[in-house]
């Protein structure tokens, strides 16, 4: 058996093995990369609900106070006053964010979006441990199905032949994009350390308007 | 190929089992420093920017899109701090909205000018859905925030 024959055995058998997990990965690349525009992992519900405004009472009042008044089923599993105003009340996939003082409320739900917050839940290595193992093994043969694929054909159909060119263009649109938005002109700055992002993305929590 | 197949899953139903994994625990794991409070953390920020630090609270708040920044009560009320950590590096998931959760991290400060304040609070409402008015913004803004390594949530 020549050392082609074993290639094309390997790359078909390891194709088999990859498929599913190239597609997973594929699709889940495709949800990720357009975070700026859509929620890929949770299909986010708001609803805006009036009542009457509540007079100030003690923060256990309040609460039982805006379960009836909202209509909510039962007391919520835990809440928080974000000011003497505005409390949060969290149940389990939903939550309230309710102004006593302008008797108004936003309910907001999130429902995880089948498939597509599994395959993020993968493709991000999320379960980290054993899977960033696995995920190892797979990008390796990945690039073992990507180097082995290029020695699949011979002739003119094959890497030394119109092949070549292809491989070409796959390297050089890359590098066009790195010398165009990473090699030229001004680099962006990410205080705070962060990937990008409006000033790293700073929190709102712990914070005061300065002098 | 039968028997291969059959010892191959085996064999993975067995590793798997021998790891479990932790959907609770995230980045790198937790020290055993003693948690320090949000309400010492907002009384002396300065004492605390640059150093590591443990919170303890409770999930207020966390990114839809990415999951990249999670809000956690302080022991007193009408205070938080939040917990920002790299994109894709550490995910909190909705879930943890109303659960308890501990994170670690460095506590950073940060200075932003009128301009950058306004932009920020666009892009807060615009991650939030939430109404913005420019007018709102009437100077800049320091923000001290905890840049995550670690976290778990209950």
């Amino acid at each position: 058996m020549n050392w082609r024959r074993v290639n094309i055995s390997l790359h078909r058998d390891v194709g088999y093995f990859c498929a599913a997990l190239t597609v997973v990965y594929a699709v889940s690349g495709i949800a990720v990369n357009h975070t700026h525009e859509w929620n890929p992992n949770y299909r986010l519900e708001r609803e805006t609900r009036s009542f009457a405004p509540l007079a100030a009472a003690a923060p256990e009042e309040t609460v039982g106070a805006l379960v009836t008044a909202l209509d909510l089923p039962g007391r919520p599993k835990s809440f928080f006053r974000q000011s003497p105003q505005v409390i949060d009340l969290f149940y389990d996939g939903w939550s309230v964010r309710a102004d006593t003082a302008a008797g108004t409320a936003t309910v907001e739900r999130w429902h995880e979006r089948p498939f597509l917050r599994d395959a993020n839940f993968l493709h991000l290595n999320q379960p980290k441990k054993l899977w960033t193992w696995f995920a190892d093994l797979y990008a390796v043969l990945l690039g073992f199905l990507a180097i082995s694929g290029l020695f699949i054909l011979r002739r003119k159909n094959g890497f030394f032949g119109r092949g070549k060119w292809f491989v070409l263009a796959g390297v050089v649109l890359p590098l066009l994009f790195l010398v165009l938005m990473r090699y030229s002109g001004p680099r962006p700055v990410e205080p705070g350390g962060g990937r990008g992002g409006m000033a790293g993305e700073p929190g709102r929590g712990m914070r005061g308007a300065r002098p | 190929m039968k028997k291969s197949l059959t010892a191959v899953s085996v064999l993975a139903v067995a590793v798997l089992l021998t790891f479990p994994v932790s959907a609770d625990s995230y980045g790198k794991p937790l020290s055993p420093a003693q948690p320090v409070k949000v309400s010492e953390l907002i009384a002396n920020p300065d004492t605390y920017v640059g150093k590591v630090v443990k919170v303890e609270g409770l999930v207020t708040d966390v990114c839809a899109k990415r999951g990249c920044w999670m809000v956690l009560a302080g022991d007193k009320e009408f205070q938080t701090i939040r917990v920002k950590v790299d994109d894709g590096v550490i995910v909190f998931p909705m879930e943890a909205k109303g659960k308890r959760a501990v994170a670690e991290g460095t506590f950073t400060k940060m200075e932003l000018t009128k301009e950058q304040n306004l932009e920020y609070q666009k892009h807060q409402a615009e991650e939030t859905k939430r109404p913005f008015d420019p007018k709102s913004v009437t100077g800049g803004l320091t923000i001290y925030q905890i840049k995550g390594v670690g976290a778990s949530i209950q």
